[in-house]
């Protein structure tokens, strides 16, 4: 397979040559995997202690807020695994250049490269999800009917779309500067805070939350989770996928801009 | 004297090499401040709907994440040349270090100093110090001289993990990924540890010691913590402090060079 060009692989190829290049590379994968669990476990722990002589928190019964917990590392897991982290050091030392002269797509081709990370990180989160709830006897609150896992599951995939394109376009920055990690790790901070990533942002303060949902990060997380626990209506469920789906065209468009200028601007330094 | 020198010199070195690439150290910096701000954020909200976690007010859980950030920040400050340790023995530095008339494990483990950390650790003082004040009873010498040296103590731990960390990578030339174990196990210490069931308190206190390293400072100056565990902490970190000197001279007295 190591002999065989971009060209002569499908989609199918793409994916399972990307999974086994994820799962050569253990050590990062399983210090990722190490990393989702010590997070999983400790806020498992902050809001059982928070529950123990309460029944509610913030409107979060103890089932409920166990559920965003471990959904929460589920939704990690599928939405913020990536590798557009590799684009910056691809345009930096050239390596987009034999991206650029074969027939390949290379935004459908680092899609599919998250998407093979995603589904990696996503098999190892069920599982360890599954694990906790065997360990700690864990009882979660499921969705009520079909409709709701299939609002869940869109939700899911608007969010996977929304941060792809986010990834790839501060991927983009390695047109302008060799140094953008620093930057991508506050970016990424950030997003991940106020996505609810590592708590429901109900537990905020009135103001900071509406601060926090003009910003896309979340629908990222805290959307779709809201969604499986049942607690938005119909109305709320509308807007947020209007939101998201609004969040999703804008982004794209100056993600297309942003490739565009940054086309203009490469010199193939180091190819 | 002359390590202090050569430390300084090591430092300077470590200011050039990241000053040089200014936008992205820069990037981090608020990247580590953004995620103690939004911490300490989110603490302050929890407690906007209850008095008290585990028995502990808002200053006084704040002071665990707090002291947590500063036995870690100091960490990664003073040791931070255990992360880069892989790459010395691969591009042969490691070996260059054995010739020269220094400490092995000194020019190992201070190589870098994250001038990052620095930057890092002065809000995390000032709003110490101002959590200290908001804590009952006020700032006591006795109580500061028991946080101050428990915190100390944490670093000795820590020094011996990076020490072991350093060794095994000498033996194996691999596993520095090690590291990153201990940097996440540390992270279950930005809560007390009363908030984990008697078995998981168990393992954070005597098989991974995060517990003796953040928990323990934090309960002494809140005076919750027995002098018992005041003489058991200080025995665990000279027991890990001579065991991994001891287990770092079995690595290098092993090491027959991988790159010159």
């Amino acid at each position: 397979m190591e002999g065989v060009s971009l060209i002569e692989l499908d989609d199918e190829q793409l994916r399972s040559r990307s999974w086994r290049e994820g799962l050569s590379r253990r050590a990062s994968f399983l210090m990722e995997r190490f990393r989702a669990l010590v997070v999983l476990v400790s806020f498992y722990y902050f809001w059982s202690a928070l529950l123990k002589h309460r029944t509610t928190f913030v409107g979060y019964d103890r089932n409920q807020m166990i559920t965003y917990v471990l959904g929460m590392n589920i939704l990690r897991s599928l939405v913020f695994a990536t590798r557009t982290e590799e684009i910056a050091g691809e345009i930096n030392h050239g390596r987009l250049s034999g991206y650029l002269l074969k027939p390949v797509n290379f935004m459908l081709y680092t899609l599919f490269r998250d998407l093979s990370e995603k589904s990696i990180n996503l098999v190892s989160a069920i599982i360890e999800v599954f694990g906790l709830i065997l360990i700690f006897h864990v009882q979660l609150q499921w969705p009520q009917n079909a409709q709701t896992w299939l609002l869940f599951l869109a939700s899911a995939v608007g969010a996977t779309w929304l941060y792809f394109i986010l990834s790839f376009m501060t991927g983009c920055w390695g047109f302008w500067t060799s140094e953008s990690w620093g930057p991508r790790f506050l970016l990424e901070l950030f997003l991940e805070f106020t996505a609810g990533a590592f708590f429901p942002l109900d537990v905020l303060p009135q103001l900071a939350q509406q601060i926090i949902k003009s910003f896309p990060s979340p629908y990222l997380v805290f959307f779709p989770l809201q969604i499986f626990l049942g607690k938005l209506n119909s109305t709320q469920i509308i807007n947020g996928f209007l939101m998201q789906g609004f969040w999703i065209m804008a982004i794209s468009g100056v993600a297309r801009l942003v490739w565009i200028k940054g086309m203009r601007n490469y010199g193939a330094v180091g190819s | 004297m002359r390590y202090l020198r050569i430390w300084g010199r090591l430092a300077i070195m470590s200011f050039m090499v990241q000053a040089e690439s200014f936008i992205s150290s820069f990037g981090y910096l608020l990247g580590k401040l953004t995620r103690i701000g939004f911490f300490l954020f989110f603490l302050f909200s929890i407690f906007k709907h209850t008095d008290a976690l585990v028995g502990y007010t808002l200053p006084e859980i704040a002071l665990f994440f707090l002291t947590f950030n500063i036995v870690d920040i100091l960490a990664q400050l003073f040791f931070r040349g255990i992360y880069g340790i892989r790459s010395l023995i691969r591009e042969g530095d490691f070996d260059y270090f054995l010739i020269q008339p220094t400490n092995v494990l000194f020019r190992v483990v201070f190589h870098t100093v994250d001038f990052l950390d620095v930057v890092t650790m002065i809000p995390v003082f000032f709003i110490t110090g101002y959590i200290l004040r908001q804590i009952p009873g006020g700032i006591s010498a006795v109580r500061l001289l028991e946080y101050g040296l428990l915190i100390l103590n944490g670093m000795i731990i820590a020094f011996a993990i990076h020490i072991v960390v350093a060794g095994l990578a000498v033996l194996t030339q691999e596993l520095e990924n090690t590291i990153w174990i201990y940097r996440d196990l540390m992270t279950l210490g930005r809560f007390p540890s009363d908030i984990y069931d008697a078995p998981m308190r168990g393992i954070l206190t005597f098989i991974v010691p995060v517990a003796v390293m953040v928990s323990f400072p934090a309960k002494a100056f809140l005076g919750k913590l027995d002098k018992v565990w005041l003489v058991q902490a200080f025995t665990m970190a000279m027991t890990s402090l001579v065991l991994s000197l001891q287990f770092w001279r079995f690595a290098t007295r092993r090491y027959t060079s991988v790159s010159s």
